[in-house]
């Protein structure tokens, strides 16, 4: 941060307090210091000095001491030569204007007649406020702490016109926030300017007018405070609860509208205590992100039309929508509908038309929130019963989005549209299908509302990730003609990302417990390399499954410490096994065929078991049905691998499993293979080869013995020792 | 949504009386009607003179083919019910989707889960659903369909047929499937009922019969390949299914 905004801080620090003590000795000469000091109907004492340093102050003698410590917290003011950092000097400066401006505000009210109204709305040309009474607090603090209003906006200074004036007011409101006015500049403030406009202002309203003093922003604060001391359980004096809950729960900042001084500048450096940033409209110097608000500290210039939106994205303000904005309705109850051809308005994508959808993420500049444009024609252009294009295009952006988040998203458009009653939608990507029946029409559902559920529900339930969103609907072929190729190659990347996970890249698996009901007492545990045996599940589609239903049949499962990484056990998944096959099983090793296997509910596509005397394993198909080399055919080894036991030199498998460099690896991997099925083999011909190449094995397809040259394992040893396989010269298997 | 399902030995006009049915109720009460075609011979589609365009068991192979391979990114669940939903062939009057045929070896648990949940989300659209079983209850035994609230079994009078249906009201208790009302439907009568047919039925434990003439014009229609779509209103056949259809609906 700048030496100098840190000067002017600190030096109008010095300024409030010298007024204070001032403005207190007067008031101390005028009255006797025993006279009662308290901003009405308020149970608490005053709030700054009670909140964060436990003074229970309640008379005008003892503001004494709170301007005591508002002296001992007040830094040097910098000195010309000599360059320091200066952030905790500023932040004790601020702390120090605000014990400073309680002690005007205080004085205040012992004034006759009272300058403040005390009432919830402004009345009779009386338009200050002052501080809240308890009644308005425990109404409307409560909202801050359920969510209904996220926050306040402490708006200081004037607008360079009425018109910018009410339109933040506006955008503020709209946004359900409380927005407060204090600090005039050269005379003006919002609040007037509102007044001059016949804007209806007060508690109400949510535009609170607190007083033209500089030293009224002290009520935004006191406000604060007091919400976290009524509902934060912080204790009076627990300053650094105090202003934690702020920072935490209480989304608010401060505008700085008009020229800033240093009296201004002190007050924002007081708001930083509490996790509230400034946004200037003018140019002032800034603090960038050093920890105490949860990003940047002073942000300046911002035009007027962004200065809302701003910061709301620097104080990190969430925006939920709690009613999807469509005209028809809107749940989950709606999911399962299916649009009839004969109740159809129009249809959308799907087998004759193209269509896609998108999730990208942009930059935060990139991306005007809840900006939906429709490209092509709208629902009113169309006939009825039309077969129309539909791409999708949804821009997010956000503090904390990554790219790998975009499939997440857009994967949810489905089930999100499809909660709109009357709409109906199906796939993902380029393969999407949405239909709109009549009856959505006629009550205006439109091709933009499409964009009003995304923007609304991508806030509320990807709030953590989404700051911003934005989408374009596209109703014309042209264009989607040229926007599919640039999703297309995305889609790719996408894919090829996926294609290279591996098992240490992620430290979480997932379980499979499907087959329970008919062997209970089997786990399967999907890891990236190594999919359920069934085949049919992979470990994105556990951790999809998961999603849709988190208490249903796969379980994500940390990995834990690491036993042995080269037989693949992990303390985590073991203590998982346990628990979930009913303390059957004790230790698993995920790529191992002879010590502690998978176990198999019955499901498997595969079957492998070693082959003694050829120090390999053979590998069968479920759909083979003659003998193998084991002396079984696949229906009675299926008897013994099958029920959820360890056999040790037995697995159920996946045929993917077999390309994965993860198979058996611990015993040596696919090479080890000496016998499969003629089918099988034919099928896995390409990635028997692959793996021939990488281990250096020339012609290891023709190495491996099937039902055609052999049945029993005699005939596998005299066929593979003629082949001169590899695993003949590996170690032994056990 | 009620559910109504025609089973049988093969050869007793099932799937022609099935057609018959969905016509008479498509007419006359709803036309939100889907029918399901759980015949592994497939031929329902054919009678109501409708092109087929995909069986769910194909998908179901596909996907279990392209299990490694779908399309990016895309759960099988998603995937399939994307699959099942464009199977679906619409007409004006009722939709219809075909089973196609049971699995072959192997698991299908998982695929099956899959199937059974879409169909139950898809069916509940619809106020009436239809389903064509062959004899074997394939799909009921694998419980791809679920409760119903009418079975009728189709026979014709011979002693085969009769315990054939005999077998499947058995079966049906088994499965542990809800049947609200059993119907025996015997097809093709011509006269009287003979006695050893009479018998039969008694001893096989079944009640609620009701009897559908031998129809000329069906015959007809049958021979020559024709659709019966478009069968004449007056036909025997069709007006004995109103009286059936009336009886069960009241």
């Amino acid at each position: 941060m700048s030496k100098l905004i840190a000067t002017r801080a600190i030096r109008g620090a010095h300024k409030l307090v010298a007024r204070a003590d001032k403005e207190l000795n007067q008031a101390l000469e005028e009255k006797s210091p025993q006279t009662r000091v308290e901003f009405p109907n308020t149970g608490y004492y005053l709030p700054i000095s009670h909140g964060i340093l436990g003074m229970n102050i309640e008379t005008l003698g003892g503001l004494k001491e709170l301007l005591k410590e508002a002296k001992k917290l007040l830094p040097p003011i910098p000195d010309k030569k000599l360059w320091l950092p200066y952030l905790g000097h500023t932040l004790d400066a601020g702390m120090a204007t605000l014990f400073a401006d309680e002690i005007i505000e205080a004085i205040k009210y012992t004034q006759n007649p009272l300058p403040y109204l005390p009432e919830p709305n402004p009345k009779d040309g009386h338009l200050w406020l002052g501080a809240a009474n308890d009644v308005i607090m425990r109404e409307r603090g409560i909202e801050f702490v359920d969510g209904t209003a996220p926050g306040f906006a402490a708006c200081v200074g004037y607008c360079p016109s009425n018109k910018t004036a009410v339109e933040i007011a506006r955008e503020l409101q709209e946004k359900n926030l409380y927005v407060f006015m204090s600090a005039a500049t050269e005379g003006k403030s919002m609040a007037q300017q509102l007044q001059e406009e016949g804007v209806e202002m007060g508690w109400d309203t949510r535009l609170v007018p607190y007083g033209t003093d500089v030293a009224a922003t002290i009520h935004s604060l006191g406000f604060a405070t007091r919400v976290a001391l009524s509902f934060g359980g912080a204790q009076p004096g627990d300053y650094q609860k105090v202003l934690r809950y702020n920072k935490n729960r209480v989304f608010a900042f401060v505008l700085a509208l008009g020229p800033v001084d240093d009296e201004k500048h002190a007050q924002a450096a007081g708001a930083i205590n509490y996790g509230f940033p400034t946004i200037a409209d003018t140019d002032i110097d800034k603090i960038l992100p050093t920890g105490i608000c949860t990003y940047e500290h002073v942000v300046s210039p911002v035009p007027h039309d962004k200065i809302v939106a701003k910061a709301i994205e620097v104080r990190g303000l969430k925006i939920t929508i709690t009613k999807v904005p469509i005209p028809v309705a809107f749940g989950p109850a709606f999911q399962g509908e299916r649009i009839r051809k004969e109740d159809m308005y129009v249809e959308m994508a799907g087998q004759k038309k193209p269509g896609f959808e998108f999730v990208t993420s942009k930059e935060l500049n990139e991306v005007e929130d809840g900006n939906v444009e429709v490209i092509g024609p709208e629902i009113d252009e169309i006939k009825e019963g039309s077969q129309i294009p539909l791409a999708i295009w949804v821009e997010v952006a956000g503090r904390e989005m990554q790219s790998d988040f975009e499939p997440i998203l857009e994967r949810q458009i489905h089930d999100l549209i499809n909660c709109a009653h009357g709409v109906w939608h199906m796939g993902q990507r380029d393969i999407n299908w949405a239909r709109i029946n009549k009856e959505a029409r006629k009550k205006g559902f439109t091709f933009k509302h499409f964009g009003s559920i995304l923007h609304a529900k991508f806030h509320g339930e990807y709030g953590k990730i989404v700051d911003k969103v934005q989408i374009k609907i596209y109703t014309r072929e042209e264009e989607i003609a040229e926007l599919i190729t640039a999703a297309r190659q995305v889609y790719e990347q996408r894919d090829a990302r996926i294609a290279d996970m591996t098992d240490d890249s992620v430290d979480t698996f997932y379980s499979c417990t499907l087959c329970q009901s008919f062997a209970p007492n089997h786990v399967c545990i999907i890891t990236p390399e190594r999919s359920g045996l069934c085949g049919a599940y992979n470990w994105l589609d556990g951790k999809a499954a998961y999603q849709i239903t988190p208490t249903g049949p796969n379980q994500p499962v940390k990995k834990g410490k690491v036993i042995d990484p080269k037989k693949g056990q992990w303390q985590s998944i073991n203590e998982f096994i346990f628990n979930n096959s009913h303390k059957m099983l004790e230790v698993f090793n995920a790529y191992s065929i002879i010590e502690y296997p998978m176990t198999s509910c019955g499901c498997f596509e595969c079957i492998s078991c070693v082959l003694p005397s050829t120090n390999g394993i053979m590998t069968v198909f479920r759909d083979y049905t003659g003998m193998t080399p084991s002396g079984m055919k696949f229906s009675t080894l299926a008897g013994t691998v099958g029920g959820g036991v360890q056999i040790p030199g037995f697995i159920g498998h996946s045929k993917h499993y077999i390309g994965s460099k993860k198979f058996i690896s611990a015993d040596g991997g696919a090479k080890r293979i000496v016998w499969m099925d003629s089918r099988l083999k034919e099928e896995m011909k390409e990635v028997m080869r692959r793996i021939g190449k990488e281990e250096g094995i020339e012609n290891f397809l023709d190495m491996i013995a099937d039902e055609t040259v052999a049945i029993t394992e005699e005939e596998v040893l005299t066929y593979i020792t003629r082949m001169d396989h590899p695993a003949l010269s590996m170690p032994p298997m056990f | 949504m009620k559910t109504l399902a025609v089973t049988g030995k093969g050869g007793t006009g099932k799937t022609t009386l099935t057609s018959l049915i969905i016509r008479w109720l498509s007419r006359n009460i709803s036309k939100s009607i889907l029918a399901v075609d759980a015949d592994s011979n497939v031929n329902l589609n054919d009678l109501l003179g409708v092109p087929l365009k995909n069986t769910a068991g194909a998908i179901r192979e596909e996907m279990k083919f392209k299990i490694h391979n779908l399309p990016g990114g895309m759960t099988k669940q998603r995937f399939l019910d994307y699959k099942i939903q464009s199977s679906l062939v619409e007409t004006p009057d009722f939709d219809l989707i075909a089973m196609g045929r049971p699995e072959g070896l192997g698991c299908y648990c998982y695929a099956n889960t899959l199937l059974r949940d879409i169909l139950k989300t898809l069916s509940n659209n619809y106020e009436y659903m239809i389903i064509d079983n062959e004899a074997g209850m394939e799909h009921l035994s694998r419980r791809t369909t679920q409760n119903i609230d009418y079975l009728l079994i189709v026979s014709d009078l011979s002693i085969r047929g009769i315990h054939t249906a005999g077998k499947i009201s058995r079966l049906i208790k088994e499965l542990e499937t809800r049947v609200k009302e059993k119907y025996l439907i015997l097809n093709r009568v011509n006269e009287s009922i003979p006695g050893p047919v009479t018998e039969c039925i008694k001893e096989e434990g079944l009640n609620l019969i009701f009897s559908i003439p031998e129809d000329g014009d069906l015959l007809k229609t049958d021979q020559i390949g024709k659709p019966i779509w478009p069968i004449l209103e007056h036909s025997l056949a069709y007006k004995a299914i109103e009286q059936l259809m009336k009886k069960i609906l009241q």
